[in-house]
């Protein structure tokens, strides 16, 4: 199907997709999570059961999203994903990246900003799957730097928000930090996006001219050795300075990523 | 029971080993911040060498407050003192 035909439906599957998100996080928080509280197991074995529950919910929305033909996607490297203390990290180019990295990563933990612990939809299940928020910064290194000992395998998005299109890209140093610390391995995801989807300054309804096309990539792991002799702070901004040029030099600016205006 | 020298001295070695700053730069009245270049990220590595250093643990709270060399000094001893 073309652009035109497909485009005011592409509308009513966007906003569709956002109360279903909505009224998913809802329905897992009030009714789904109190009766996985009662199995039995302990405080680790019930938030393995939360993040298991949130993989499979958004391995079902992203079902749902495709195959109401919101979009496309393909995902190649799966297999590499979830291993004990694997850090993951990816580019933010949309709104949806986190729920495709989560679908296809075996009950994985993340950082998640703050505000989802507030948020009324979202915030029952980011505490029960003991997520880590991304605020104040030294908590949430602390945090993360102890999921991934305790071999928790954790997304993250080094950007810490979406991409600003047309400006350029710019990585916290704080999961560099992280990455030098306590990962296990450091696993790259490389998302690229056709034409501009659901980004920082887009709304819903604004959806691309075309049906639009998401591509997400696992790479090989990141040596982290020689960043480990070094002291922390050189380490960590060495590591950040790398991934932002290894990022840049995989992306490049011609599949939309980040279209200078 | 370590004296505010010791103390004192264990902070610059800690500064001067991880972010290789100057010597002659570490004064009391020396902010981490501003003058030092020291962001909320290199804090977190230096509560944590300074953790290991004095086997106290050293709540990333009870640093907030801290603003200079000086603060920092006093906020260690305070804890090692306790």
């Amino acid at each position: 199907m073309g652009g035109r035909e497909t485009y005011l439906w592409r509308i009513v599957v966007t906003g569709a997709c956002f109360v279903l998100f909505g009224l998913g996080g809802l329905v897992l928080g009030l009714l789904v999570l109190p009766m996985l509280l009662l199995l039995p197991g302990d405080a680790a074995r019930r938030r393995t059961r939360t993040r298991s529950l949130v993989q499979r919910s958004f391995r079902l929305f992203v079902a749902v999203m495709s195959g109401l033909g919101g979009i496309r996607y393909s995902f190649e490297g799966r297999e590499r994903l979830g291993r004990p203390g694997q850090l993951i990290i990816a580019n933010h180019p949309t709104l949806v990246d986190v729920v495709f990295i989560v679908a296809f990563t075996p009950a994985p933990a993340c950082v998640v900003k703050a505000a989802l612990f507030a948020n009324p939809f979202t915030r029952r299940v980011v505490t029960a799957a003991g997520y880590t928020s991304n605020f104040p910064t030294d908590l949430m290194i602390e945090q993360a730097v102890a999921a991934l000992r305790a071999g928790d395998c954790l997304v993250m998005f080094p950007e810490g928000t979406r991409t600003r299109p047309g400006q350029p890209l710019q990585f916290h140093r704080g999961v560099a930090s992280i990455a030098v610390q306590a990962a296990a391995a450091l696993t790259p995801i490389y998302i690229r996006v056709d034409q501009p989807l659901l980004h920082k300054f887009q709304p819903w309804y604004r959806v691309p001219p075309r049906p639009p096309r998401l591509e997400f990539v696992v790479g090989e792991d990141i040596d982290l050795e020689p960043y480990r002799r070094a002291p922390p702070p050189r380490a960590s901004r060495e590591l950040n300075a790398w991934l932002l040029s290894h990022y840049e030099a995989k992306l490049g600016q011609a599949a939309g990523y980040n279209p200078v205006r | 029971m370590q004296t505010k020298e010791e103390v004192t001295e264990q902070v610059r070695a800690a500064l001067v080993e991880l972010f290789e700053i100057d010597p002659d730069r570490i004064t009391p009245e020396a902010r981490l911040n501003e003058d030092l270049e020291i962001d909320s990220i290199d804090a977190v590595d230096l509560l944590d060498r300074l953790r290991r250093q004095t086997g106290r643990k050293i709540s990333a709270e009870s640093f907030r407050s801290v603003r200079t060399v000086g603060d920092l000094v006093d906020a260690v001893c305070t804890l090692v003192q306790a």
